[in-house]
């Protein structure tokens, strides 16, 4: 039972996750419809006021030609009246071949009446603008040929954005009856995949040169310009994605990478030169390329979600969906080609409405798996929901003939600006990310200096104690060997020989030796155990001797430490002067005093007895013989000094004063392991 | 008659300590041996009174001989005849249970003396043995409360005048001296002090009974 309400728990955890993430995906949702409305209405305005002909109404010099004879001709000239009769009909530009000549491919011919032309000065200058025909442009005058754009046999022209600036020769006006004929030859809808590379022509406007100029250039501005300087821009950020995927390894970079770069060849209108390149094979490399798009598209959204990072099930589908990717722009081109020329557009339509399907789907793919933690890219995915929809609205309800021809449509900057803000935002996630790694990377060095710091430490410590412990092995080596050797040796001459003198050297020796292998193999000593060895040795020596002792010693305990070196030499010398004492002094009492000056860390050892003293030697100094220079000489070894008070009757005082080294002691101790 | 084991490497010093054993012991029998090996053969084939053992032997410690004695021939008195007087060396014999040391240089009439003091019951105890001593109870006190309390060894602690006794020995007053400030006799300061050696040498053979049994080398 126990067991199930984890198990309970789990889904309904889950469920409220649901529901917390459908909350967000509708939140999200209304983002999307708010901006694409915002962009339709937007999009309705960009185009009425974008006309050519909305902001000259009031300019009253240049006329918009509206009304016009076309006839479908391939002729050199505008047909014969009769011909023109039967065949033409009236049009109103802008005109669509789809509307006016469904089927039509070929040249059409389109006759303007110049009334206001009429008589006009001979030294106006008077030009025409064909504003938007994708297709190849011929303008006579008169019957005079005065303009011609593109070649008038396939492969024609498509140079749909480009307008057209005609000069129209005062000379060939005649005082009536002016008539402009353009000829404009161009694809049926059926054999392109975009309407706007369909032939038609847009408008035509006519008047001071200067003024149909300065229209022109506006409209390449609008048109091109500002197109050719976002292609620009959309080509250095791609560039700046591939690097920044090729140098962090980044798949969902390489995608938007790819995709802006695409778009930016693809819109950009950098390709205004007229390729000799047949027609069909022209607009079906164009309509080729939006199927890798859409795959990039895809590809960078699910990358960006973080798909198929974590989940083997999802690595799965991801694969899948590559697949269905990749086969997809295989299937296009294929699939056009089974259609026929003739049914180019259709196919290209139910293409894009597929890859517009895929589209929406991976982007409300993106915002499912970014509802629950990543604001910021569920926002910004949200917004793009709707710029795309609105996009792609526009776009298919004007490929679909719901829209006019002719204006600027907002799309063309939109979709530039919504990868430039998904680029930017990138590029943010990216330096972010940089500068936490950077951080972490700053912290991680100061960690691995911290620790080899540390490393280097207790390596020293280490090798220390290492010499340390091989000079305490190497110590207690010689000092057996001193024993074995020496000591059997010495030993021998104590107890074999039958001369005392020799035998009490060799005692004495033996006793050096042993305190010299005690300063060897010396640890350092705590002071009030030095003084209760020295005591107990004193005391016994002394009371052997038959000499009465009294020893002072200070009352506290001192834990002070006491080098090995300072508590053998201070051993010879005590004993030397305890020697002294037995030997030659003839004294019946001793008084032995240490007192420990912790302040200035000084240890003093005062020896008084009450014998004969030392006799003079004839320089006025007391006598060598009784060891007095060699009980200095130890006491200066240690930085100490060694005071002989004498005089016959009063007895002798040794004054021992030697310094505790306190400070070097205690790293010794520190360092060295426990007995 | 006394059975006295001598254990010495040195021909001339073996020959010297012999007649200094004689002295302090006339009419003794002595068994000579300057190896472990023949020393221990010595030890399951003889019924010793006294031992002198020196401890730098060619094959290994006469520790060795002590603790083979003390197991064997526990009232053997083993003493200790070392060039050593440090305590690092002389504690280790004490603890397998030696009953007190000499050291080799001292003049004859010395060590005679102290070998007799020795056989008498009144063994010697220096200032650095002491410290060793009280250390090693402070240290068998922290650890007993530690082990289990059915441990086959029975707790082997120092009475309180005992420690009094180690404590000043320590801080470097002879026995005769304790006896004054004590106000004990000779006889009694030596009984303390033998007291103390026995102690430990139990003691110390309680731990490596655990220790052995704790490592698995007693079968039962």
């Amino acid at each position: 039972m126990r067991k199930q309400a984890p198990a309970a728990a789990a889904p309904a955890a889950s469920l409220l996750g649901m529901a917390s993430r459908r909350v967000w995906i509708v939140l999200g949702l209304t983002l999307a419809v708010v901006v694409a409305v915002g962009l339709l209405a937007l999009n309705q305005e960009a185009s009425r006021l974008s006309r050519p002909d909305a902001h000259l109404a009031s300019g009253n010099d240049v006329h918009t030609l509206r009304q016009a004879w076309a006839v479908p001709d391939n002729g050199a000239h505008f047909p014969m009246p009769a011909v023109a009769q039967v065949n033409g009909k009236a049009v109103t530009l802008p005109d669509e071949w789809s509307r006016s000549q469904p089927g039509h491919k070929g040249g059409v011919w389109y006759r303007f009446p110049l009334g206001f032309a009429d008589g006009a000065p001979a030294d106006a200058l008077l030009a025409a603008l064909v504003d938007r025909a994708c297709a190849s442009v011929e303008v006579q005058l008169n019957g005079a040929v005065v303009f011609r754009s593109g070649r008038m046999v396939e492969p024609y022209a498509r140079d749909c954005f480009g307008s057209h600036v005609v000069p129209l020769p005062t000379a060939l006006l005649r005082p009536s009856g002016n008539v402009l004929d353009v000829k404009v030859a161009g694809y049926p809808i059926q054999r392109v995949t975009a309407r706007q590379r369909a032939g038609g022509l847009a408008a035509v406007h006519v008047g001071p040169m200067s003024e149909i100029r300065q229209m022109a250039d506006e409209q390449t501005l609008w048109t091109t310009t500002l197109s050719q300087i976002m292609g620009g821009v959309l080509v250095v950020m791609g560039v700046f994605s591939l690097g920044l995927a090729w140098v962090r390894r980044l798949n969902y970079m390489l995608y938007f990478g790819l995709l802006t770069l695409g778009w930016a060849l693809m819109t950009g209108r950098f390709w205004r030169a007229d390729l000799p390149v047949p027609n069909d094979a022209m607009e079906v490399l164009i309509a080729i390329m939006m199927a890798p798009m859409t795959a990039f598209a895809v590809k960078f959204l699910m990358g960006y979600a973080g798909i198929g990072l974590r989940d083997p099930s999802q690595q799965v589908w991801n694969h899948r969906v590559n697949l269905l990717l990749w086969a997809q722009c295989l299937l296009l081109p294929l699939s056009l080609l089974g259609l026929g020329v003739d049914r180019l557009f259709l196919g290209a339509r139910i293409w894009f409405g597929v890859f517009t399907l895929e589209l929406f789907l991976a982007i409300g793919h993106f915002l499912w798996v970014t509802g629950q933690g990543r604001r910021a890219e569920f926002w910004l995915m949200s917004a793009a929901l709707g710029v795309v929809a609105a996009v792609l609205g526009i776009e298919l309800s004007y490929q679909s003939g719901l829209l006019q021809t002719g204006g600027l449509h907002i799309t063309h900057f939109v979709m530039p600006l919504l990868y430039a803000a998904v680029g930017v935002r990138l590029i943010q996630v990216y330096a972010r990310a940089l500068q936490s790694a950077e951080g972490a990377r700053a912290h991680l060095e100061r960690r691995v200096q911290e620790i080899s710091v540390e490393i280097e430490r207790n390596f020293n410590q280490i090798a220390e104690l290492r010499v340390d412990q091989i000079a305490e092995k190497e110590r207690k080596r010689i000092a057996g060997d001193l024993h074995d050797d020496l000591g059997a040796k010495l030993l021998t001459i104590v107890h074999t020989s039958d001369n005392d003198r020799i035998s009490t050297l060799a005692r004495e020796a033996l006793e050096e030796m042993r305190l010299s292998v005690r300063g060897l193999t010396g640890r350092p000593m705590v002071l009030s155990d030095s003084l209760a060895d020295w005591r107990s040795e004193v005391v016994s020596r002394l009371g052997q001797a038959g000499i009465e002792c009294e020893w002072r010693n200070p009352n506290d305990i001192i834990e002070e430490p006491l080098s090995s070196r300072t508590y053998v030499q201070t051993t010879r010398i005590l004993r030397e002067g305890v020697s002294n004492i037995i030997k030659h002094s003839g004294a019946s009492h001793v008084v032995i005093s240490a007192d420990v000056d912790l302040e200035n860390h000084v240890f003093t050892l005062v020896i008084q007895d009450n014998g004969k003293g030392i006799p003079m030697e004839l320089d006025g100094r007391l006598d060598r013989g009784h060891g007095m220079t060699s009980m200095k000489h130890r006491a200066k070894q240690l930085n100490g000094q060694c005071l002989v008070e004498s005089g016959p009757g009063f007895g002798t005082i040794i004054r021992l004063t030697l310094p505790l080294e306190i400070a070097t002691m205690q790293q010794v101790l520190s360092h060295r392991p426990g007995p | 008659m006394k059975q006295i084991l001598l254990l010495e490497d040195l021909p001339e010093i073996r020959a010297w300590l012999k007649t200094l054993a004689l002295q302090v012991f006339p009419g003794a029998q002595i068994s000579e041996s300057a190896r472990i090996h023949d020393a221990l053969e010595l030890v399951n084939a003889v019924r010793f009174d006294v031992a002198m053992i020196d401890l730098g032997l060619p094959d290994g410690s006469g520790v060795e001989v002590v603790q083979a004695l003390r197991e064997k021939q526990p009232d053997v008195q083993s003493v200790v005849v070392t060039i050593h007087d440090d305590d690092d060396h002389l504690f280790p014999a004490l603890q397998a249970g030696a009953f007190g040391y000499l050291l080799k240089e001292q003049p004859r009439e010395q060590l005679a003396e102290q070998l007799h003091r020795i056989s008498q019951g009144e063994p010697p105890l220096s200032p650095s043995i002491a410290r060793r001593v009280i250390q090693y109870f402070t240290a068998q006190a922290r650890l007993k409360p530690v082990q289990e309390p059915d441990t086959v060894t029975p707790h082997v602690q120092l009475t309180d005048r005992e420690n009094e006794v180690l404590l000043r020995v320590a801080k470097g007053f002879t026995l005769p001296e304790i006896g004054v400030q004590l106000n004990l006799s000779r006889h009694t300061i030596a009984d303390y002090v033998k007291q103390i050696y026995r102690k430990l040498n139990v003691s110390s053979r309680a731990e490596a009974a655990l220790e052995a049994q704790r490592l698995g080398l007693f079968r039962r």
